[in-house]
């Protein structure tokens, strides 16, 4: 017998985002670097922001820790970040 | 009463086709679901008398608004009968708890499951087991409910094993993991009720966790003893990622030991905490925390949940047997997911 049936599914809402330009140039610029504290990742984004010193000419770098892994990164990193880095590295690996 | 359900609608020649054409979809946990039809949604709704637009919740990383009407239809599909609708509401409520997290739980390596346990008299009412093979096939609510929450996680919420569901090995509890209280024959204050609900009233705690580890004591006569063994088995599972809850389920042979001696929950928590530290050293020389071993670390002990009433103690399963289990919480830790208990609630006028 012919029926019909519902769709569990959705849709996530859509929303734009819009990304800031990219440098042309990483010299001179400030690095933040935001940890996401699982084990390592300090060690990694600490080798990463002296290879954007030493090879690209950044001009200095930032660390921050989040509060774990699962979230973003809260209001305050963000607030810092706005004022005082012009790039920000941040990722999550273990 | 007639309610507009608004989700799309598919055409389909009879029963079968329609569930081979939930599998073609991509909407099933790979058992064959129930085709949910109008009817079959509005009964669910009128259960729980809830509008099918009603926003249920929203989980924030996804920008996704998990609706009544969402949840009704994946409970269709699930098995549930209408009248466990309002406990998959009110699961769904706790899995989107900002306390909760669901982003790391749902998504993670870790691979944790919704725990959920279910306390009140709509426990018995519903028939969810508390007792023989607690974790075991064979009851339709236990098996239906967390089928359901798991289904809109996968359909409405986007956690796609192998996508936004990572678990490197995962545990047959996705499928569902609902055990209820046994409060009929429990010695101890229901865990709704430590969590400041009357008794009257019911619940559903969700936790992120792991399996149930099983532990054998079939030995001691002493809540000490029995305990002790428990202790033994859960300090080695040593969670170092992050410090999560766990959940302690004593089945019957266990819970009466232990109740004979005159324990209560609390001093169950607080042995439980005392007794399964690790010493820093351990932890080193077993890999679990990096770096050399110095002499503070022997004497430099570590906890293995943040504090006491981090670990849950339920009073379910069998009532023949000297096997009781523990559950981890998902590896992430309290800090990131915590248990949240949520009334269960007849909105219906």
């Amino acid at each position: 017998m012919a029926m019909e049936i519902l769709d569990p599914t959705v849709e996530p809402r859509k929303q734009p985002l819009t990304f800031v330009p990219r440098p042309d140039s990483l010299t001179g610029k400030r690095i933040g670097l935001v940890e996401n504290t699982k084990f390592n990742s300090d060690k990694i984004l600490g080798k990463i922001g002296e290879i954007l010193k030493k090879e690209y000419g950044a001009a200095e770098c930032k660390m921050w820790r989040k509060h774990n892994s699962s979230v973003p990164a809260h209001q305050e990193i963000i607030d810092e970040a706005k004022r005082g880095v012009d790039v920000v590295v941040a990722g999550i690996g273990d | 009463m007639t309610i507009q359900i608004e989700s799309k609608r598919y055409p389909v020649e009879d029963l079968s086709h329609a569930i081979e054409f939930c599998y073609q979809q991509g909407w099933t946990d790979g058992l064959p679901v129930v085709p949910p039809t109008e009817r079959a949604v509005q009964a669910m709704l009128e259960a729980a008398g809830l509008e099918p637009r009603k926003q249920v919740a929203f989980i924030t990383n996804r920008q996704v608004a998990v609706t009544a009407e969402k949840i009704a239809i994946n409970a269709v599909m699930a098995g549930c009968l209408p009248e466990y609708m309002p406990v998959v509401v009110a699961a769904i409520e706790g899995i989107a708890d900002p306390q909760w997290g669901y982003h790391g739980p749902a998504t993670s390596t870790g691979g944790a499951a919704v725990l959920m346990i279910v306390n009140g008299p709509m426990a018995a009412r519903l028939k969810f087991n508390s007792g023989d093979n607690l974790f075991g096939p064979g009851w339709r609510s236990n098996a239906t409910v967390g089928r359901a929450v798991r289904l809109v996680m996968r359909n409405v919420i986007g956690t796609l094993p192998g996508a936004l569901d990572r678990g490197t090995v995962g545990h047959p509890g996705k499928y569902s993991y609902v055990i209820a209280e046994n409060e009929a024959e429990s010695p101890w204050t229901p865990l709704h009720v430590e969590r400041g609900f009357t008794p009257e009233q019911s619940t559903v705690t969700v936790m992120s966790a792991e399996g149930p580890h099983q532990f054998y004591n079939q030995l001691s006569s002493t809540a000490k003893g029995v305990l002790t063994s428990l202790c033994e088995d859960m300090k080695h599972h040593g969670s170092t990622n992050g410090q999560p809850q766990y959940c302690v389920v004593l089945a019957g042979e266990h819970m009466r030991t232990i109740a004979n001696d005159g324990w209560s929950k609390k001093e169950i928590q607080q042995f439980v905490y005392e007794n399964t530290h690790n010493s820093v050293a351990h932890l080193k020389r077993t890999e679990r925390l990096p770096g050399a071993v110095t002499a503070a670390d022997e004497t430099t002990m570590r906890p293995l949940v943040p504090s006491p009433q981090d670990v849950l103690v339920v009073a379910a399963g069998g009532r023949a047997g000297a096997f009781s289990c523990y559950i981890p919480g998902w590896a992430g830790g309290k800090k990131s997911s915590q248990s949240i208990t949520k009334l269960i609630q007849d909105r219906r006028v």
